[in-house]
């Protein structure tokens, strides 16, 4: 049976929202190291 | 402005509405009208989800913002990824399984139809009021920057969008939010191309970086920390942003029934989680781009003579008061201070060519210094406006992006960019219209006025609700041209109320066994506990959400186990 909440590319849902907060951590990581450069 | 950029304009306005008819066929009943008939891909929910919380003051405030105090406001969106996530986890199935219209609904099925009127009430009064403003705040800057009549301008600003969004309801919306967000985006982006363009021969990309950040504009991470300790009534640090951020968004995003309208016309729960999720992927690096686009203004304006104050319109009134001898010494001594700038920039084209690091430290340091001497004559002049009481604002943060646009982007571009304004403002207009009429019909006029309509006399009354919600948002808009202060009051008005909305929906969630009645009386109790602590303290308002829903949980649970306890056990 076609189950409607399968998520795209990953196994569960649970590794797309590792995946966003993975991202955020990454993000911030990025604008911390980019502050500290430019400023 | 010229002709051809008239032209640009009116193509690219009358080319939405026409799309927006265009898009307009459903089926005529509810589910067709405020759903989509819950058929929309989960591309079409991001970019609809984007375009409704993206306003035009999106576009024009976040480039003055990082102007005026750098980089730092990207901190505000810390705290949304994680509540993509929670909403995910939390409301979204839910949502789903009860096949709800509003998100209201659902509060009635698990407390009671006042905890569900109220609630959808505080939704319609705050959404309401705001998108009055969402209409007036873009049209206001337009107006002074053109010359245009603000009242018409109102009207073409919150008036035009109506013609497609009552006819199509929320496909409609989302069709031309499709596109709106396409054009804004390039827009966005060949002005940022442009800027770089526009800086000197030998000042490239990189060196228009270090510069900005060398002058205290890339500032983007933050901690809040003084000498005295964490400032409370600092706005934007990364802490606020991600505890304050992520209640906020997840009242937003979860209870506002101009978001939850978007992602309940998914085709699945499957397509509304992936809209939410990307969304969480794209929306902060969106607004660390829209943001830099200031940081790079402001280095334009290192090389280019900058306006004292943005806004001309309170300056030239400011002249016909007693107080404008005072204004002149201030622009006297501006025009010392921009022949100062000039001088000092002349050498650092050639000074970075040559890589002369101890030269141009020397050069940063010393522009640093006229940077803070003009902030201090803008400081005054912002003074002078407030103490002689002209018309307009005091404040020249909105102005700062769409006044380097007019005087200094290329024919063509100018009009590209105005189109912009529009179309940002009709995105977030047009969701928040058809989510007025959906809550006001669904939740109102379904439950009180008329319980057996037909189908098609419901699609009927939902689009007179949609033109009846636009006429209010355009008087709204009407109504406050020229009443400056109580604009600010209006938009202070959503962070009273969402922290309390999101309280309810938490209790809702995740504390079972607390009812209807205990719920209500603590959503009262935590509403004056928010506009209290507003009234008498200086907490930074996006505190307001976090103490509003926190306050809610607790004298829920509070009252449920005192007060209210034996209509629990009777339950």
């Amino acid at each position: 049976m076609y189950n409607e909440d399968k998520p795209p590319l990953f196994k569960s849902w649970t590794s797309w929202y590792y995946l966003v907060i993975g991202f955020l951590i990454l993000q911030v990581v990025f604008f911390a190291l980019f502050t500290k450069y430019f400023a | 402005m010229s002709t051809p950029d008239w032209i640009v304009l009116v193509a690219t306005l009358l080319s939405i509405i026409i799309y927006g008819i265009y898009r307009s066929r459903t089926t005529r009943d509810l589910d067709g009208y405020f759903l989509s008939n819950r058929e929309m891909p989960w591309y079409l929910i991001l970019l609809s989800i984007m375009g409704t919380q993206a306003s035009a003051i999106t576009f024009l405030s976040a480039p003055g913002q990082a102007y005026t105090d750098g980089m730092r406001f990207v901190q505000y969106y810390f705290g949304l990824p994680l509540a993509m996530v929670v909403l995910c986890i939390t409301f979204l199935p839910i949502f789903h399984k009860l096949k709800i219209y509003t998100a209201y609904e659902f509060l009635e099925k698990r407390f009671d139809l006042k905890t569900r009127t109220f609630t959808s009430f505080l939704f319609l009064l705050s959404r309401g009021l705001s998108t009055g403003i969402s209409v007036y705040a873009p049209s206001i800057i337009l107006s002074s920057l053109l010359g245009w009549n603000i009242y018409i301008t109102n009207i073409i600003m919150g008036g035009l969008l109506i013609i497609y969004t009552v006819s199509g309801g929320a496909k409609a919306v989302a069709y031309t939010q499709q596109l709106q967000l396409g054009i804004v985006f390039t827009g966005m982006f060949l002005a940022g191309y442009t800027v770089v363009k526009l800086l000197p021969e030998g000042i490239g990309f990189s060196d228009a970086l270090s510069i900005s950040g060398k002058m205290g504009r890339l500032n983007v991470i933050t901690t809040g920390q003084t000498d005295q300790g964490f400032d409370w009534t600092d706005r934007y640090n990364i802490f606020s942003g991600v505890i304050g951020g992520f209640f906020l968004a997840l009242s937003y995003f979860g209870t506002d029934q101009s978001q939850v309208g978007r992602y309940l016309t998914a085709k699945s729960i499957r397509e509304s989680r992936m809209g939410l999720l990307m969304n969480g992927l794209v929306k902060v690096p969106m607004q660390f781009f829209i943001l830099l686009i200031g940081a790079l203004v402001f280095v334009f304006y290192q090389f280019n003579p900058s306006p004292l104050f943005f806004n001309k319109i309170p300056i030239e009134e400011v002249r016909q008061t007693s107080y404008r001898d005072s204004l002149s010494a201030i622009e006297k001594q501006h025009a010392v201070l921009i022949e100062k700038k000039k001088q000092a920039v002349a050498k650092l084209p050639s000074i970075v060519s040559a890589q002369a690091d101890a030269e141009e430290e020397k050069v940063l340091t010393e522009m640093k210094g006229l940077q803070k001497e003009e902030e201090a004559l803008r400081s005054q002049v912002k003074k002078i406006i407030k103490s002689s009481q002209v018309k307009g604002e005091a404040n020249d943060t909105n102005y700062i992006f769409l006044r380097f646009v007019m005087d200094y982007l290329p024919v063509g571009l100018v009009g590209l960019l105005i189109a912009v304004i529009f179309l940002a403002a009709w995105g977030s207009i047009a969701a928040a219209l058809n989510s007025l009429a959906s809550a006001t019909m669904v939740d109102f006029h379904k439950k009180f006025l008329s319980k057996g309509q037909s189908d098609e006399q419901e699609y009927k009354t939902s689009r007179l609700y949609t033109l009846g919600w636009g006429i209010f948002c355009i008087v709204v808009a009407e109504l406050v041209t020229g009443m400056g202060s109580l604009i600010e009051a209006v938009n202070v008005l959503g962070s009273w109320f969402y922290g309390v909305i999101l309280g309810i929906f938490l209790v809702a969630f995740y504390a079972k066994r607390v009812g209807g009645n205990a719920v209500f009386w603590a959503a009262l109790a935590g509403e004056v506990l928010v506009i209290g602590m507003y009234i008498q303290t200086n907490l930074a308002w996006l505190w307001l959400n976090a103490i509003g829903a926190i306050a809610v949980i607790i004298f829920a649970v509070i009252l449920q186990g005192t007060i209210f306890q034996k209509e629990r056990d009777k339950g």
